[in-house]
């Protein structure tokens, strides 16, 4: 109880806290005053100094305030401030809570600060995550995939040269046979595992990110709508709002069956965090993202490394979506803090900031001016991306699907019965979702 | 006392208890009046004005919901489970601490120790403890030949992992209350019953254990609180899992107002633990009222 009301009270204290952006006394050169805008964002990550630094340069009359936390307290952050009378202007935020904050009113449609020609520059899966209701509340700041790292050194002895176009990805029955050739000892004795475990959400096994993908490859968009197949693919309706037969289909749980299986039956990844166990050698694949490949190169392992596409059950897909940008509806200032986000999003900071980290930019565009996202392995996550990439099951109500389905995927990891645990998450998902 | 030192009187009560009773005010009761208000709603935090009245719907969802019966089946279970194991093995050591034996006070120290650790530390290096495929734990059963646990990740075993995890971190504190306990038992007491015939066993079971009736009581109140209260188990180690066996009632409160966006149902949660924890500290209270007036 006493920690309930602590919470409480920090949600007032925070309510009452001064976040929004102010107008400063005139200057010379700023005859309105330097406006200072707000911006709420997790820790190490972008909007980086370099890209303020940049924006301001351009806009001597802005500057820009940053406010960081750690991402693990991101959401419940924004939470708490969208009910403040004076929130940031402008907030980091990760891209599958989009239509959660659009529905809520807590963002503000873009569409009428969108130059011409840039919604239709932005990628698919962006703009399905950042659209709600027809509006566009976020251009994107950057895109993500995931894709197969493997440690060459340890595939060369065995003849195993792993795939590097997305046409000839790999089934995961053929990369799951890869990693049983690779992994060292067995039973309570490995050593070196065939696959490291998650390093995302918690660090156990079954963050939707990562993990749904298992279940979503059982299924098929071109199967008709209403069969198992096309439902397995698109985990929830497509209007979001019912999970019920989506998540809990028969294919569903083959592929939750099939996801548990390389816990329990081949063994081939553990199910508690090894952190840094592929850097260290303790695994021979991970799964992970585009930075990952300048976290390589930049801190090298000491040994030769790869990627390959992401293995595929019956359909290949890929999550995409990433941290983004958006305005606060409460904003006072929506069109400078619309200028910023579109600024950093979309134009040549945007490409700037690509540049140096490597990162996949939302727009087709940049994408096509940087040539080192047309070449191995950086085309690898582009080409995932363009082709099947979509977002994690677009909702308003994302966020509580996303725990409960990641809940139900670690447990069925764990070893619980596939059928059981996912009717139990229908259960739980399915009021929500009509709420 | 004439007008102005009354005046005097209360103007000193008011700056000594006035800072502390507006504090107990603004942070404890406008909270909990806040909270008995909300329970009544159907709301998201993040647009807490749209809300609309449900009158004791939260109630009976929460009646209803197997989830929210499972999460204080198992904290009850849980403070149980600690109470059981903390009473015996911190009364033993209490006793071992009270006497004159050897490394007593390397012992003290060590037993203490947890107790002043933050228990988000406890939970984290307990989870590296009870990794099921590198764990110290693990690796030590395997060097003794002994077969390996799964811990953490096995319905059956999550529970009964914190258990033990709290049976190290609160021994400590419980030690040492029993121990100020012994230590206020007359030593001619005890000589007492040695001259009458009574072997060591004998003088803990008729002098010793009667004598710390209150003592006993009271950390059972303590450590029965301490055990409802526990939250950080929950969210630093198992997410409530697997299967919501480790879903204590205070993180069930935290996902359902923050994960899962229905703060309405969290408060009604909420008023209905409370209830029960006062429900409980009461009686245990008024045991202890009985035991101390014989």
């Amino acid at each position: 109880m006493l920690r309930l009301s602590t919470y409480a009270v920090a949600a007032t204290l925070l309510s009452t806290a001064a976040f929004a952006g102010e107008r400063g006394p005139p200057t010379a050169e700023c005859p309105q005053g330097v406006l200072t805008l707000t911006v709420l964002k997790p820790l190490n990550n972008p909007p980086t100094p370099a890209v303020v630094k940049a924006w301001e340069g351009q806009n001597k009359c802005m500057r820009i305030e940053l406010n960081e936390v750690p991402f693990a307290q991101l959401a419940d952050k924004i939470a708490v401030l969208a009910a403040a009378a004076n929130p940031p202007d402008i907030v980091m935020y990760d891209g599958p809570y989009t239509q959660s904050y659009a529905a809520a009113g807590i963002l503000l449609a873009l569409d009428p600060y969108l130059p011409a020609g840039v919604r239709e520059d932005i990628v698919q899966p962006t703009l399905d995550e950042h659209t709600y209701q027809g509006k566009l509340y976020s251009p994107g700041t950057q895109q993500t995939s995931l894709a197969l790292f493997y440690n060459a050194d340890m595939l060369a002895p065995l003849g195993i040269q792993p795939p590097r176009d997305v046409d000839k990805a790999w089934t995961w029955d053929q990369a799951i046979d890869a990693m049983k050739k690779c992994q060292k000892g067995e039973g309570d004795n490995v050593t070196v595992w065939g696959l490291a475990p998650s390093r995302f959400g918690a660090g156990t096994p079954g963050f939707v990110y990562r993990d749904l993908l298992f279940v979503r490859s059982h299924g098929d968009p071109k199967a008709a709508p209403d069969s198992d197949l096309y439902k397995t693919y698109w985990a929830l309706a497509r209007d979001g709002r019912s999970a019920q037969g989506w998540i809990n289909n028969a294919v569903a749980i083959g592929g939750a069956k099939y996801f548990a299986d390389m816990f329990n039956v081949a063994k081939i990844t553990p199910k508690a965090g090894i952190p840094n166990a592929f850097q260290d050698r303790k695994a021979c694949f991970t799964i992970d993202v585009s930075y990952f490949v300048s976290g390589l190169t930049n801190n090298d392992p000491g040994f030769k490394w790869g990627v390959t596409p992401l293995p595929y059950v019956r359909t290949p897909i890929v999550h995409t979506g990433s941290i983004t940008l958006g305005v606060m509806a409460k904003s006072k200032h929506p069109v400078e803090a619309a200028k910023f986000v579109i600024d950093v999003s979309t134009g040549q900071i945007a490409e700037d900031y690509a540049r140096a980290s490597r990162g996949l930019p939302t727009m087709k565009s940049i994408t096509a001016r940087i040539s080192e996202l047309k070449e191995y392995p950086l085309n690898i996550f582009v080409d995932q991306i363009e082709r099947y990439g979509h977002p994690r099951p677009p909702s308003p109500n994302f966020a509580q699907y996303d725990k409960i389905v990641s809940d139900a995927l670690r447990d069925i990891a764990y070893g619980s019965d596939a059928k059981t645990r996912l009717d139990t998450a229908a259960r739980q998902a399915q009021p929500i979702l009509q709420r | 006392m004439d007008a102005a030192g009354k005046l005097r009187h209360w103007a000193t009560v008011a700056v000594f208890v006035g800072p502390f009773l507006g504090m107990l005010i603004l942070f404890q009761y406008v909270p909990v009046v806040a909270m008995l208000r909300d329970s009544l709603y159907d709301f998201s935090l993040l647009n807490p004005d749209r809300r609309s009245f449900v009158a004791l719907g939260n109630y009976l969802t929460l009646l209803e919901d197997p989830d929210r019966q499972q999460a204080f089946l198992v904290t009850f279970v849980f403070a149980f489970g600690v109470v059981a194991t903390v009473i015996p093995v911190s009364f033993a050591i209490a006793i071992y601490l009270n006497g004159r034996l050897p490394a007593r006070a390397i012992v003290r120290t060590v037993v203490f120790l947890p107790v002043v650790t933050s228990v988000v530390v406890i939970a984290t290096m307990w989870t590296f403890l009870l990794d099921p495929s590198n764990g110290l734990i693990n690796n030590a059963l395997a060097t003794l030949g002994l077969p390996r646990g799964e811990y953490l990740t096995s319905k059956s075993q999550a529970l009964p992992s914190i258990i033990v995890m709290m049976l190290w971190q609160q021994t400590g504190f419980a030690t040492v209350l029993f121990l100020s306990g012994l230590q206020g038992i007359p030593r001619d007491l005890e000589d007492a019953a040695r001259v009458d015939g009574c072997g060591p066993w004998q003088r803990v079971r008729f002098v010793v254990i009667p004598l710390l009736a209150r003592t006993t009581v009271f950390v059972v109140v303590i450590m029965t609180v301490f055990s409802l209260q526990a939250f950080a188990p929950s969210l630093v180690m198992t997410g409530g899992g697997p299967e919501g066996t480790t879903n204590f009632v205070a993180y069930d409160i935290y996902a359902l107002a923050f994960q899962l966006q229905m703060p309405g149902l969290a408060s009604a949660v909420s008023v209905v633990f409370m209830v029960i924890v006062l429900t409980i500290s009461l009686i245990q209270m008024r045991v202890l009222r009985a035991k101390g007036a014989e």
